[in-house]
């Protein structure tokens, strides 16, 4: 009984297979339909989910022990970083004196034109307190040198990620190169190895001081601070520490208690990436779910005409045996098959797109996206679209089987 | 007297056109007995259509009863009756009807599908009689490449394929010309002999009507003659 059951399914699907490649023309562009919303789906979900593990990826690689300090407000990230606010030396001062803190890394950052040779482009200058950061960089972050050596704290020296060496401008960048930056001269002493994402390798980095003569930034402030905690130390209890010492530096300072900072640890930071990513994730995916819907409907569209057509088949088979179940199977397998079949497409079009989009953006500096296209992924694509057909193919297939079968006959004749 | 195989009693089919009650049967009494031959027949809508759908249980009556092999078929779920409509009863259309999207081959497997039939016994079972009436080398063509002489025969081996008692078959001569018909016939009346089918065909050819033993003539939705000896009958005209 079991196997004759399977039989009849393959039976049933055959049939249904049979039914589909008739007409071809029908089939292939409700297909279509379906193609289009796979392959947003998995073009874009493997998109968001290759920036997600870089991202996290660059988090781990920070160390769990590191506690972020940051003017404005990380809730909204953008005025954040937009605004252009500051850390004054008393408020580094505040960070440096807090119990549990070893090392305090001050860091600022902005794009400017450097020029080399002929050429100007917009670079991403990284500067930080280089005498603190050297050893951190090298020990807890892995960066290493590919040629030359590290810039002397104070001399105008600077060392550059691996892409611009050869990648950024036409003439390639050498140890010992000059490069202008705001009409300052620097030389280039260090080329750094990978240090694995396209936003790191395309920046120049260089000695805060340094840095802060060249933009005319304040000295002794900074944008950011990163702190290394001594070793066996309670992260969140350090970073609550330096919040409040930094609380009681504002008050006494501006007499306002304006709690215009924050404080992370590297946890909670990817935390925070993290659930706007999870954001966007689902909005890529209620969008492409709407592209998907209206290929189901159009599934439903074509099974309809398909049965309207067929009905004297229906008939047919009914009289010669066919249980409601057997029409129901066949015509819900072939609405199963346009979705499964929309969504092999969509999903090696999808994959195939975003490979492409990831390897535009190794072959072009300053322009950083990885592709996750995982079996998940595409397990999930083939089963999901088969799913939209079938429910698709639910109503028009429930028609069918509930004919009369001499009503069924009669039809056409 | 063995039992009626389909018997039908006081079978009413009305149909409402608009307000207008059509009264396409009316009390029709038939007893189809085993291994009988029968013909129905009659002019335009006098109802043989609507009478064939209902000895076939492809439709149910307005009013009273229809006993299949002894079980009388309101009693029986759809599902059920058409199970057992595929086992007990095969059809021939006048259009021929076989789905056009299958071969030869598979559309006489397709009854002993729904009747769950294991596969390799399907196979055998359809190749057999599709070489009993004579089409053992076409069984892999698809029905448009079939003249319409070899696709009635394909639905006749379709109508025999669960080993059917009753086969009824509707005009199954009316699409073909009269030497293929003749043709269509003679292989029909061999399973009736061979086998001991019973047969009932639907035709207003006297012609075709003279193969059976027993005639059936119907007119304004009744029974106005039913005998035993079509031969002598249809001869006396």
């Amino acid at each position: 009984m079991g196997s004759n059951f399977m039989d009849n399914l393959k039976e049933y699907f055959h049939i249904a297979w049979r039914n589909l490649k008739t007409r071809s023309l029908r089939s292939w562009l409700t297909i279509f339909g379906i193609v289009i919303g796979v392959f947003l789906i998995i073009s874009l979900l493997s998109l968001s989910e290759g920036i997600k593990a870089t991202i996290t990826k660059q988090l781990r690689a920070l160390g769990g022990e590191m506690v972020f300090v940051m003017p404005g407000d990380i809730s909204n990230p953008i005025a954040m970083f937009m605004s252009g606010a500051k850390l004054e030396r008393e408020d580094i001062d505040a960070i440096k004196n807090t119990k549990g803190v070893e090392t305090v890394l001050t860091m600022s950052y902005q794009a400017a034109v450097v020029r080399y040779g002929d050429e100007g482009k917009a670079v991403f200058l990284q500067a930080m307190s280089w005498k603190e950061s050297i050893e951190i960089l090298e020990n807890f972050q892995g960066w290493s040198l590919k040629e030359g050596r590290w810039p002397v704290s104070g001399k105008r020296e600077i060392i550059i990620g691996k892409q611009i060496e050869n990648d950024l401008f036409d003439k390639p960048v050498r140890v010992n190169s000059e490069v202008t930056i705001k009409g300052r001269k620097l030389t280039v002493v260090g080329i750094l190895n990978s240090l694995g994402s396209k936003q790191d390798d395309t920046a120049i980095y260089l000695d805060l001081s340094i840095y802060q003569d060249i933009t005319g930034e304040k000295k002794g402030t900074a944008q950011m601070v990163m702190v290394k905690i001594k070793e066996g130390g309670d992260v969140n209890g350090v970073a609550e520490d330096i919040k409040e010492n930094l609380q009681k530096t504002r008050k006494r300072r501006s007499g306002t208690d304006a709690e215009d900072f924050s404080v992370i640890t590297s946890e909670k930071m990817g935390d925070i990436a993290g659930s706007i990513l999870a954001v966007i994730q689902l909005a890529i995916f209620a969008f492409a779910s709407i592209a998907i819907i209206v290929g189901g409907i159009g599934i439903t569209n074509t099974m309809f005409t398909s049965v309207r057509e067929r009905t004297k088949e229906i008939g047919i088979m009914k009289a010669i045996g066919a249980k409601n179940s057997a029409v129901l199977m066949i015509f819900l397998f072939e609405a199963g098959i346009i979705g499964l079949a929309g969504g092999i497409g969509g999903t090696v079009l999808g994959a195939f797109v975003a490979k492409a989009i990831e390897l535009y953006g190794q072959a072009h500096p300053l322009f950083y996206f990885s592709a996750s296209v995982t079996p998940n992924l595409i397990i999930f694509g083939l089963v999901f679209s088969f799913l939209v057909g079938c429910l698709s193919g639910l109503f028009p297939a429930r028609r069918a089987s509930r004919l009369k079968p001499v009503e069924a006959l009669r039809r056409y004749e | 007297m063995p039992e009626p195989i389909i018997k039908l009693e006081d079978v009413w089919k009305t149909y409402l056109l608009g307000k207008v009650e059509l009264h396409a049967l009316k009390g029709i009494n038939l007893d189809i007995n085993p291994g009988s031959f029968v013909t129905i027949m009659g002019p335009s809508g006098s109802g043989k259509s609507t009478l064939l759908n209902i000895v076939g249980v492809l439709d149910s009556p307005t009013k009273g009863r229809i006993l299949l092999e002894g079980i009388d078929i309101a009693t029986l779920s759809e599902d059920d009756l058409s199970q057992l409509r595929g086992k007990t009863i095969g059809f021939i259309f006048q259009e021929f009807n076989l789905l056009p999207n299958l071969s030869a081959l598979e559309n006489v497997m397709l009854p002993m599908v729904f009747q769950e039939t294991p596969l390799e016994k399907r196979i055998a079972r359809a190749k057999e009689i599709l070489t009993a009436v004579d089409l053992g080398n076409r069984i892999y063509h698809q029905p448009t490449e079939l003249s319409g002489g070899e696709r009635q025969r394909v639905a006749i081996a379709r109508a025999f394929a669960n080993d059917p008692k009753v086969v009824i078959a509707d005009e199954p001569t009316g699409n073909l010309d009269s030497s293929t018909g003749k043709k269509i016939m003679e292989i029909l009346t061999e399973f009736h002999r061979r086998k001991g089918k019973t047969i009932i065909v639907v035709t207003h050819d006297p012609n075709i009507a003279s193969y059976s033993q027993e005639l059936v003539y119907i007119k304004d939705g009744q029974i106005v003659s039913n005998h035993q000896q079509a031969k002598k009958v249809l001869w006396q005209r």
